[in-house]
């Protein structure tokens, strides 16, 4: 355990001193503040335009503004959110493998498997600090501004995303035990993406998927019901030990 | 007793056949050169000892234990030494080695000794630099201090002098002499010169298997003396001399060698040459040097 926690340790050094840590909590929180700011900001916007939009003929009547709005660009960012964050971690194996700095540590007698359950760990408590603080920066200004209780299962929603992150982490730890390169790896997330969306075109098999997880916003606006997403939730849990079960397998048997 | 013994390894990549039918033992308290060319498979062989590359068929005994590919209990013995050792570059050396502690299961106050007592041998002690900006020589340093950290029984370093200029050869190889003191040491290295310095048993692999192997001492004895070698300053008084003696082989016009090793065969020359007024220009007896034993071992 102590050798584990060590590792931890220098994982933990590695984020800090290598800028990744504030450069990616930066983003966050940019984000964060984004969303609730372009809902404040359309009704101005709007205005501004108004009077060239007047001039081809079209009309424009007061605009409302609230929570949903927000809520509405917090779902269309946080895609891009999760594609920034796997591009920022996705080479935590393979950079290793590339210099080399596994070697001495490996030949230390350091269990394989805590190099592995290390980096799944700090990878998905990062993943978990950056969206939460997303969210509750959206959802503090929302509270501020306008009126949360518009929105129905905020916290089930938001709950669904951050899991299906946990997932794909969990895909991008099990490539870059496969495989040697941090391009493979995200060829190799992003296929398995691929192929889910692929299969989801099939309303039959969509609950199933992690990829519903995806789709949070229908329950704030009550389009969908929370027990809609409770097979998916339990699914991609499976999903994502399984993952992370092989990913300890396959580096076991590794060449380094 | 035998620190560690490679029995009848076997290794392909593909279908290239690194290692076949490799085998060899290190006996305790000894520094074993493992001399080859390079592509010679001296690498391979210690990642398999180490259990980072996966034999193809054959076993490895480090102190008794048989090694297993992939989990490295084994390694609780070994201190090892990359041709290149790669650090994470943010942290000091210090750090380094609490983190090669902590990671090996050492005691705090055990690592903090430890620490100070290594940097200090390594001549490291007031760097408080990242490792980023060290020359190789001081990274080769440092990786000799991360190798002996928790005391082990075998330190294995993979070509430890190759890459670095005569100051830091130097330095290395008396870090690596001041430490035989307290572990078995086995290098691999195509510096012969670093061999006949601090070996005690060498080992000749080419094409993947064992060539010669034993002391220093017995590999010598294997050819003893070479013969000499004779310059003179005519041709014609060289021809003179071939045509009295057999066994000589001109080089040159005036340059003649004789690969007899005995000792009178070349007082009778000599006196020949006494007594019938050649002029001599040198006389030089010829010794076995590794050179010449490698050179012989990988078939040049």
């Amino acid at each position: 355990m102590k050798t584990f926690f060590a590792f931890l340790k220098k994982e933990n050094m590695e984020l800090i001193r290598s800028g990744r840590l504030a450069l990616l909590l930066l983003l966050f929180v940019l984000f964060g503040i984004m969303n609730p700011a372009i809902a404040k900001m359309t009704p101005w916007l709007i205005k501004m335009m108004a009077s060239s939009l007047e001039n081809t003929g079209l009309l424009i009547t007061e605009i409302k503004v609230d929570a949903m709005t927000s809520w509405t660009q917090y779902y269309k960012n946080i895609g891009m959110l999760l594609i920034i964050f796997v591009l920022f971690v996705s080479n935590t194996l393979t950079k290793e493998y590339q210099k080399g700095t596994l070697i001495l540590v490996l030949t230390k007698g350091l269990s394989r498997f805590k190099v592995v359950l290390a980096k799944t760990v700090v990878n998905m408590l990062l993943w978990t600090l950056c969206y939460w603080m997303c969210f509750g920066i959206t959802y503090g200004y929302n509270a501020y501004f306008w009126d949360n209780s518009i929105a129905l299962h905020l916290f089930y929603a938001a709950f669904c995303y951050w899991l299906f992150g946990i997932w794909i982490l969990s895909l991008v730890v099990f490539f870059s035990s496969v495989t040697q390169s941090n391009t493979s790896v995200l060829i190799g997330t992003g296929g398995i993406i691929i192929v889910l969306r692929l299969l989801s075109m099939f309303s039959s098999t969509k609950k199933y998927l992690p990829i519903k997880l995806m789709e949070g916003f229908s329950l704030l606006t009550a389009d969908a019901y929370v027990k809609d997403y409770n097979i998916a939730v339990i699914i991609t849990i499976i999903f994502s030990l399984v993952c992370i079960g092989c990913s300890i397998i396959s580096f076991n048997r590794k060449m380094i | 007793m035998e620190m560690l013994t490679v029995s009848h390894i076997y290794k392909a990549f593909g279908k290239k056949k690194v290692l076949s039918d490799l085998s060899f033992s290190v006996p305790e308290g000894s520094v074993f050169g493992f001399v080859g060319q390079n592509g010679a498979g001296k690498t391979t062989t210690m990642k398999t000892i180490l259990g980072l590359i996966a034999a193809d068929s054959g076993e490895i005994c480090i102190n008794g234990e048989s090694v297993s590919y992939g989990q490295n209990t084994t390694n609780r013995y070994v201190g090892f030494l990359p041709d290149v050792p790669e650090f994470y570059s943010y942290m000091t050396p210090k750090e380094y080695l609490d983190f090669c502690g902590e990671i090996t299961g050492m005691e705090t106050k055990k690592i903090k000794s430890r620490t100070v007592e290594l940097l200090t041998l390594v001549g490291l002690e007031n760097e408080n630099r990242h490792i980023k900006g060290f020359s190789r020589g001081m990274k080769q340093r440092l990786g000799i201090a991360q190798a002996l950290l928790n005391q082990p029984k075998l330190l294995i370093c993979d070509e430890p002098t190759s890459a670095l200029d005569p100051i830091g050869r130097k330095e290395i190889l008396d870090i690596l002499v001041s430490s035989k003191e307290q572990t078995t040491v086995l290098f691999s290295t195509h510096i012969l010169s670093d061999v006949e310095r601090i070996c005690t048993e060498v080992a000749f692999i080419n094409d993947g298997k064992i060539a010669i192997s034993g002391t220093l001492e017995k590999i010598r004895n294997m050819h003893p003396a070479a013969g000499f070698e004779i310059e003179l300053e005519h041709s014609e008084d060289a021809d003179k001399l071939l045509s009295v003696f057999s066994g000589g082989k001109k080089l040159t016009e005036r340059h003649l060698t004789f690969n007899e090793s005995d000792e009178l065969k070349m007082i009778e020359v000599l006196g020949f040459i006494v007594e019938q007024k050649l002029s001599l220009k040198k006389v030089e007896r010829l010794e076995t040097t590794l050179e010449s034993l490698f050179l012989e071992v990988v078939g040049e």
